[in-house]
């Protein structure tokens, strides 16, 4: 009983979602032409606040990837999958919203569903992206990643590290997030005292991946108990859209 | 009522049942094996679908066993498998039946054996083989969501083909699970690659299909607003579909607007007596036999059986043969808030009594659950210990660390509990399931309360756990303490240096790991009975001397070892000391024959001790490595037949696989080598990503030989991106399949990827500083890949002869005549294309054609033949370089062989197996199979039909 939510281009979307990369270059092949199909989409074409999205996880993906061939990384394994892992939350999300499924996560489905318009404002776009994907897919995709390798999410390890010097590409790729995208972020939270959870007050001072890797730990730590899982899952879930909105409030236009 | 539940019609799904069955039954190769999984929300059919399936599948002749994996954290290991076999019909055939009873006793009672988890694996495989009788298995798993790892582990070996088995596996996937971190996950992204799986997706009904299914429930069509409404508020969800426009039939719509609303009507509704049938069986471990129900709801007989009619009529209970069932989880949900916790602690309390005062098997999982949730630790207690240990001798340590947990907190408010004893338990089975982090902190609390624990026990422990989780410098540090301790007795001094010189040997920091296992060696002699010290010692010491240039001091130390393990008789310790031998010999040293030798002489030495499924195992998989460095690959061939009659499990099942596929890729046997790389795949979906790299490898090299180079590319690239810098040796076979699938796309005027060589020849130039670093045994394999590279690249603008020389010369010296060969035949295609030396080059393609004849090497040879066609070069002639005789006509052919070897041969030619020939030769089989090889090497031939012809043709 799905609509075509993609309009024009639902046809080469759903062609494209049917195949499921499983290493780096295969998303970065993913993601270029994920960009190529959303600056074709309607209304909004160049200006697709999800657009704005892609591009900068295609970009930071791609700096990943040239990372990883230069031996930039002391596990690459594990970064590899990471890599690959996460960006299946992106795909698995296009999928659920592809299909009109309610089970899409209210994290991402606020910004998917501005691609009808109006128009927002291309920085807060890609943070609201950045906001879903690492405050809620990331936590998830290392514990999958941990899981798989027989190994645990533990401060300090070669992994940890690894998973550190992506900040450092981030924080290249993105000069916006670095220095007054963060601050006033932070200052935003503080004006809006009271809309967003007490645990975000204390924790985002510090590098919103930061709090992913605590999440991750605390989801690791439950990922036997499917009870469990499923309201950390949630919980995440509300935390990241709460923030999402906002992020693509008019106050959102702050941040530019 | 029940006709009822069935009587609808499976609407909108018949292209997915007709795909089904052809994946999974029609489409099928005899002794190959497929699975289908179907994902989708709840309510979208798919348990519907299950059972139509299996139907169909057993009505085509299929073995069908059906199994549900439980959300509850009481599901004992292989629980879907346990109950698909109890469920089975009783009108077996003897044997069968027989091996059904088996099977169920051997996971009740007995321990697997000496083996470990893969035996387990291995003798449920032989058990359904047996039940099966050569008709294909389906097995039918719904809520795999919830599956436990062993049984997961089991699917993934069966699948892999590693149980002989033609199976099938069609299991249902509820989508809303794999959200998250769900290990399912992964997996199913691993299997759906490969060619006998698919993942089907069940979407949501479309309109017309709704309206179908609404008009069959309501008897009539429906007009089109009520369609509408019905589409709008199910969202095409079969179930919400049916259960609606039931409401619509029975004159109730408009009250119910939601699925929840409609069960909360149905429960108000209910007469009083069915509201305690619906509550206790919500309480209970689905399915809920009819005999537990009664003692629990306690009502008169007939009074009981109406109460139950109730629930299966107002649609909120499911009857079936072997119990009841909530329809739907929703109905859970709306009851949940129903009962005040008190009553759910009564009903709790019933079914653990009427449980254990059931004769019968007892299931100890559930029975914890029960009396856990009816609020009485000291009763729940035994029974969670007692399926804590049930777990552990099904190898399900997962489940048992989660039992011996909850036994851990049970413990909590009880003063006579052994919670020392548990919490010891505890921690170390979260240690064998992985959960390092988990072991620690139990083995912390374990130190706060438990005074008796000496403290060197206390930093072995935890240097052991740390070691395991990859921490090495706090394991070094642990070791370190354990070995000042004051109350270390000489035994445990000895485990703990030895172990230190196991870690720093992995470290790759010989000097230190020398040192400890000398350290270690001497504190053994001291105690009594250290024999697997000395072993493990000896081993760190012979790798370092080894890697430290005094291999003969190294083998000395392992030779010793292996005696010392002899004379005191312990079965593992000997077959550990013939395993290091032979990879300290195969590895380092690179004396391939001995280490042959060494590896298949233990290899019949631990199948003598009874070690066979294990050690015996890995031996032979490093004897066929040997084998086909050394170009014996005939032999290398039997060798791993040999090795997977075990039929192994895990990594020496994948170890075992990658060799033979080595081999498959070398003879050029595309299927054979495709078949295994998918088996691989298979095992690796479960984990193991160190295994990975090789697979890629041999993606890559079969690739070239199909002229598929952007497959060979992307094998390397995507390698490239997993590999550890410090894996030099890996990194340099990586590199070479890279560069020589640029400089063979080149050759095919396919495109070249310029930025890949870019990429390529920094990695080269990058693994060639590091290797400078290396110790000598490391460099040497290296420098001989690095030859290659640096020749390759050369192709990639004007090959250069001279390069090709002295690829051809590190090869020759290593003496693996493989890459020795196929860097002679670009020596020549380089000499031919200068027009140079054509002399030379002709030489060198008749030694390259006469090596690759002898391995069977396939593609390699027919490149010789087309480069030696287009130069007129005639390979058959005679060179001068002192290269074997060819064979000639007639009974020349036949000079080279022995007077025994002739013998066998006329058997062989006879028809015989090599158990006939060895009972009318009166020698051993084994020894047959070295004459027979010995055979094909000197007639140069592969296989037995060819050995016969040539045996025919010289008669006449």
């Amino acid at each position: 009983m799905s609509e075509r939510v993609w309009g024009p281009i639902h046809g080469d979307i759903v062609d494209l979602l049917a195949d499921h990369p499983t290493d780096v270059p295969a998303v970065v092949d993913h993601l270029t032409k994920l960009q190529d199909m959303l600056v074709r989409l309607p209304p909004l074409l160049d200006s697709c606040p999800l657009a704005d999205f892609n591009k900068l996880y295609l970009t930071i993906t791609t700096s990943v990837l040239d990372g990883l061939y230069a031996d930039r990384f002391v596990d690459p394994a594990f970064l590899s999958r990471l890599d690959v892992e996460f960006a299946a939350r992106y795909f698995d999300a296009l999928r659920l919203w592809t299909d009109s499924s309610p089970g899409t996560p209210k994290a991402w489905s606020c910004l998917f569903e501005r691609m009808r318009g109006p128009d927002a404002r291309p920085l807060p776009s890609a943070a609201a992206g950045v906001n879903a994907h690492i405050n809620f897919d990331l936590p998830f995709a290392l514990v999958t990643t941990f899981a798989h390798l027989e190994s645990e999410p533990v401060d300090g390890s070669d992994q940890h590290r690894d998973y550190l010097e992506i900040n450092k590409i981030f924080a290249d790729k993105i000069p916006g997030l670095r220095r007054g995208y963060l601050e006033r972020w932070q200052l935003l939270i503080d004006m809006l005292n009271g809309e967003i959870d007490d645990w975000y007050q204390g924790e985002l001072i510090g590098y919103t991946r930061d709090v992913a890797w605590r999440n991750a730990q605390r989801v690791w730590r439950c990922r036997h108990d499917p009870l469990q899982h499923e309201r950390e899952r949630k919980r995440l879930d509300e935390t990241a859209a709460a923030l999402g909105r906002l992020l693509l409030s008019p106050l959102g236009a702050f941040l530019q | 009522m029940a006709s009822d539940v069935d009587s609808t019609p499976l609407v909108g799904r018949a292209d997915l049942v007709a795909t089904a069955r052809a994946a999974l039954l029609d489409d099928v190769a005899p002794g190959s094996t497929a699975a289908v999984f179907l994902t989708g929300e709840s309510g979208v059919g798919k348990t519907r679908l299950l059972r139509e399936l299996g139907q169909r599948l057993g009505d085509a002749g299929a073995l069908v066993l059906t199994g549900s994996c439980l959300d509850i954290g009481d599901a004992s290991p292989l629980h879907p498998l346990r109950q698909a076999l109890r469920r089975l019909d009783v009108d077996l055939p003897p044997a069968a039946a027989a091996s059904v009873r088996a099977l169920l006793a051997m996971f009740a009672e007995d321990a697997a054996g000496p083996d470990g988890a893969g035996a387990l694996l291995e003798r449920v495989a032989r058990g359904l083989s047996v039940i099966a009788g050569g008709r294909p298995v389906v097995l039918v798993l719904d809520d795999l969501q919830w599956v436990d790892r062993t049984t997961r582990q089991l699917l993934l070996y069966l699948l892999a083909g590693l149980g002989d088995l033609q199976l099938s596996v069609l299991a249902a996937v509820r989508s809303e699970s794999l959200q998250g971190a769900h290990p399912l996950r992964r997996v199913l992204t691993e299997l759906r690659r490969l060619r006998s799986v698919q993942v089907l997706d069940l979407a949501p009904l479309d309109r017309a299909a709704a309206e179908q299914l609404a008009a069959a429930v309501v008897g009539r069509p429906l007009p089109p607003e009520a369609v509408e409404q019905l589409c709008q508020r199910s969202g095409g969800n079969p179930f919400v579909v049916e259960e609606l426009a039931r409401d619509l039939r029975d004159g109730r719509d408009g009250l119910s607007d939601t699925l929840r609303e409609v069960f909360l009507a149905r429960v108000d509704a209910l007469p009083q007596p069915a509201h305690r049938v619906v509550h206790a069986v919500a309480a209970g471990v689905e399915p809920v036999e009819h005999w537990l129900l009664a003692q629990v709801v306690a009502l008169p007989e007939q009074d009981l059986l109406d109460a139950i009619r109730a629930t299966v009529a107002h649609r909120l209970v499911v009857s079936s043969h072997d119990g009841y069932r909530l329809r739907h989880r929703l109905v859970a949900e709306v009851l949940e808030d129903e009962l005040l916790p008190a009553e759910r602690a009564l009903l709790h309390r019933r079914y653990a009594e009427a449980l254990t005062a059931a004769p019968g098997e007892l299931h100890q999982a559930r029975l914890a659950h029960h009396w856990r949730l009816a609020g009485e630790p000291q009763r729940a207690l035994p029974a969670a210990v007692a399926a804590a240990q049930e777990a552990e001798r099904l190898y399900g340590y997962a489940e048992a660390h989660r039992h011996w947990s909850v036994a851990v907190e049970l413990a909590e408010g009880l003063p006579d509990a052994e919670r020392a004893t548990l919490l010891r338990h505890a921690a170390e089975a979260a240690h064998h399931c992985g959960e390092y982090a988990r072991a620690l902190a139990l083995l912390e609390k374990l130190a706060a309360i438990d005074v008796d624990q000496t403290a060197c026990e206390l930093h072995i422990r935890r240097a052991r756990y740390l070691a395991a989780a990859g921490r090495s410098a706090l394991a070094e540090a642990e070791y370190q303490r354990a070995l000042d301790a004051a109350d270390c007795s000489p035994r445990q001094r000895a485990t703990a240096a030895a172990h230190l010189a196991e870690l720093l040997l992995q470290l790759g920091r010989y000097a230190d790991a020398g040192q400890w296992a000398k350290e270690a060696l001497s504190l053994a002699e001291q105690a009594e009975g250290a024999t697997t010290e000395v072993v493990l010692a000896s081993m760190a010491l012979g790798f370092s001397e080894a890697y430290r240039q005094d291999p003969d001091a190294g083998l000395a130390v392992l030779r010793r070892a292996l005696t010392t393990a002899e004379r005191a008789g312990r079965p593992e310790d000997v077959a550990l000391a013939y395993l290091h031998l032979a990879e300290l010999l195969t590895g380092p040293l690179n004396r391939m024959e001995e280490g042959v030798v060494v590896a298949r002489r233990g290899a019949e030495r631990v199948a003598e001790l009874g070690l066979g499924r294990s050690y015996e195992t890995r031996l032979l998989a490093i004897a066929t490595n040997g084998l086909f460095r050394v170009g014996q690959w005939a032999e290398a061939e039997k060798v791993v037949a040999a090795a997977l009659r075990h039929r192994p499990s895990g990594t020496d099942a994948v170890e075992l696989l990658l060799a033979r596929c080595r081999l498959s890729v070398g003879y050029g046997d595309i299927e054979a080598a495709d078949r295994d790389l998918d088996a691989v795949a298979t095992m690796l979906a479960g984990g193991g990503a160190r295994h990975v790299i090789p697979l890629l490898t041999l993606r890559a090299g079969l690739a070239m030989w199909q002229g598929r180079h952007d497959v060979a590319r992307h094998a390397v690239q995507r390698g490239l991106t997993e590999t550890r810098s410090d894996d030099l040796v890996i990194v340099a076979v990586l590199v070479w399949h890279g560069l020589r699938a640029e400089a063979e796309a080149k050759a095919n005027r396919t495109s070249v990827d310029d930025n890949a060589v870019r990429r390529l020849r920094q990695i080269v130039d990058r693994v060639a500083e590091k290797s400078v670093r290396a110790a000598q045994p490391v460099r040497d394999v290296v420098d001989g890949y690095l030859a290659l590279c640096a020749a390759e690249v050369s192709r990639l603008d004007v090959t250069d002869p001279d390069l090709w020389a002295r690829a051809a010369a590190a090869w020759d010296h290593r003496n693996h005549p493989y890459p020795a060969a196929y860097s002679r035949l670009r020596q020549a295609e380089a000499l031919l294309a200068r027009r140079r030396r054509t002399a030379t080059a002709g030489k060198l393609l008749r030694q390259a054609y006469q090596t690759t004849q002898g391995l069977g090497a396939v593609p390699l040879t027919d490149e010789i033949r087309t480069l030696a066609g287009r130069a007129r070069v005639t390979l058959e002639e005679t060179g001068p370089l002192g290269a074997r005789e060819p064979a000639g006509v007639g009974g020349e052919e036949l000079a080279a062989l022995t007077a025994r070897e002739r013998e066998v041969l006329a058997a062989v030619a006879e028809g015989l197996t090599n158990r006939e020939i060895g009972q009318r030769l009166y020698i051993s089989e084994r020894t047959i199979g070295v004459h027979v090889s010995h055979i094909f090497d000197k007639l140069q031939v592969r296989t037995r039909v060819q050995a016969s012809a040539i045996f025919l043709r010289s008669r006449t």
